[in-house]
């Protein structure tokens, strides 16, 4: 009685239709079971054709940001892992905190060296120069200082173009004319870097003896150094002049070191090595650039004077008592033991500057 | 005509136009200069005494190493590297094969043409730093040679910035700055490439008619 109440005549047909019609689905499909059982005891169920669509994109995703290999379309690649995560991680952070901490290292060194001179002036050489010269620098000394300096130049315009280039430079020149000079400018830094070796190697063994730490240095640094304002003792270089010697020596290792396997890539093979390489090569880059910047400032207009000693070779006897009086000492002691006495320039220090100089 | 066109024809052909004529007139108006007779009796031949000069200073001899060692091997540090990078890399053989001789030669690897660019450079910038750091060489130094240092440095560098050997421009750049320099060559003291034959000659051909070796 419910059952008659419920389902009509014309209902109970279409249901018995749709009963009729899944059955005949079915039945296919256990026959087409039947006939292809070897593609289903090889895809264990997936689609067959070794493709992804089977499995979940997530999954998926996870395998490939894990370096899982797979099968892959184009074998000239050499290689079946799809994506290396490892490389855009590396690439994140080259772009990330390693471009935007380098950038503002740098900006702070200049900005640093901008109040330096506003506080200090130009530090100019006390009672003024009296015409009488030290030799301070040999002709060997001064020749490979301006050999590393051309080449670390060199260098450092190149490797900062290709560090930051994409950031700074691109949008003021535009895509096409970036790669043209992002493209002549790491042939160039490929090519400049063994010579920078060569350079930074011969000048650590000629500069070596004058560079270990005395107990004068911590003096030096204790009074205060280039901020005090009487004169903290000095040998031949003084603290900071060290400090940017063993700077220079240890992040020119780095960047030796680094540079040859970037310049040289099938030394190592691995690409995480590579990477790490960069890594290393651009962090050390830009710590002995923004440390440069101090040198190249207080060698030239920041110290009166002293710019004299690479170019001539000399320096002025006052500015020498100022700011390396226990080097000075030595030095006019032993001209005070010649018959010419420290009047007279020493025979390598080149032509006594002409009247008004 | 495209940039790149432009300086390997027309503008190519013109500085080796004035670059050979320039160097063959300067030749000439020395030759011409002639030198003042000598009356005395010889004691030497003349001749053999230019030959042993040009010889014989090919090194240092004496005690004068010491003093010379460094100019003398940054120099042929230098000077070496340059022509095997002229005459042996695969681009300059091409370069030469297709605009002067009509034939080419055997290339260097590239890990040779490179090596010889390192020693090229690392001889220049060591010539350049004695220049600037040694005050009798600065005392010495002319602006005409520190413009021909700059200027073939700079040849050297648009060379290496196009070592990709991919893009147009940068090659183009670089015989750009070929060509001034061979239009500059001549009335320069870069024309050493040629008169240092003669300068080291006519030394020995006066220390030989003395009959004393140079």
């Amino acid at each position: 009685m419910f059952m008659k109440s419920c389902f009509s005549k014309p209902l109970l047909s279409f249901l018995g239709s749709l009963l009729v019609v899944a059955g005949l689905a079915w039945a296919a499909m256990a026959v087409d079971v039947v006939f292809s059982g070897d593609a289903l005891a090889q895809t264990r169920g997936a689609v067959p054709g070794n493709v992804q669509g089977s499995a979940n994109d997530s999954d998926m995703w996870r395998r490939l940001r894990r370096g899982e290999g797979f099968v892959i379309s184009d074998p000239r690649t050499g290689t079946v892992v799809a994506i290396q995560s490892s490389g855009e991680e590396w690439r994140a952070f080259r772009n990330g905190p390693l471009s935007t901490y380098g950038g503002w290292l740098l900006a702070v060194s200049a900005l640093a060296i901008g109040a330096f001179y506003v506080l200090m002036g130009r530090l100019n050489i006390d009672g003024g120069p009296t015409g009488r010269w030290l030799p301070r620098f040999t002709n060997a000394e001064r020749v490979i200082h301006w050999y590393v300096a051309a080449t670390f130049i060199m260098l450092a315009v190149s490797g900062l173009t290709i560090l930051f280039g994409k950031q700074v430079l691109m949008p003021l020149i535009g895509q096409k004319a970036f790669s043209v000079v992002a493209s002549a400018f790491l042939q160039g830094h490929n090519l400049f870097g063994p010579l920078f070796i060569v350079g930074i190697v011969a000048m650590f063994i000629i500069y070596l003896k004058d560079n270990f730490l005395k107990a004068a240095d911590i003096k030096w640094l204790m009074m205060g150094g280039l901020f005090s304002k009487s004169h903290p003792p000095s040998w031949k270089f003084n603290f900071g002049e060290k400090a940017w010697f063993w700077l220079a020596v240890i992040t020119g290792a780095i960047l030796s070191v680094s540079g040859i396997i970037l310049d040289f890539p099938s030394l190592l093979g691995e690409r995480s090595q590579l990477q790490l390489a960069l890594l290393f090569h651009a962090g050390a880059a830009v710590i002995v650039i923004a440390a440069a910047i101090a040198h190249i400032y207080l060698g030239t207009i920041g110290v009166e004077g002293a710019l004299e000693g690479m170019t001539a070779g000399r320096v002025d006897e006052n500015w020498a008592k100022q700011h390396h009086d226990l080097w000075a000492e030595e030095v006019m002691a032993e001209q005070a033991t010649t018959e010419d006495g420290p009047a007279h320039p020493p025979a390598n220090a080149g032509p006594q500057p002409a009247p008004g100089e | 005509m495209t940039f790149l066109e432009l300086t390997e024809g027309p503008l190519w052909y013109a500085a080796a136009t004035i670059f050979v004529v320039g160097v063959v007139w300067q030749i000439v108006g020395i030759v011409l200069l002639g030198r003042k007779p000598d009356r005395s009796v010889p004691r030497g031949s003349a001749l053999a005494g230019a030959v042993k000069a040009n010889v014989l200073h090919l090194w240092p001899h004496g005690g004068f190493f010491n003093k010379t060692g460094f100019h003398l091997v940054a120099g042929y540090i230098f000077h070496i590297g340059l022509f095997v990078l002229v005459l042996f890399a695969a681009p300059h053989i091409v370069f030469i094969q297709d605009h002067i001789t009509g034939f080419g030669w055997g290339a260097l690897p590239r890990w040779g043409f490179v090596l010889a660019a390192e020693a090229a450079f690392c001889g220049l910038i060591l010539l350049w730093a004695r220049r600037i750091g040694d005050p009798v060489i600065r005392l010495l130094s002319t602006q005409d040679d520190l413009a021909g240092l700059w200027l073939t440095f700079i040849v050297m560098l648009t060379g290496c910035l196009a070592l990709g050997e991919s893009i147009e421009f940068l090659r183009a750049l670089h015989m750009l700055t070929v060509d001034i320099w061979l239009i500059y060559f001549p009335f320069s003291r870069l024309m050493h490439g040629f008169t240092f034959v003669f300068s080291r000659g006519y030394m020995g051909a006066t220390f030989g008619r003395r009959g004393v070796t140079p």
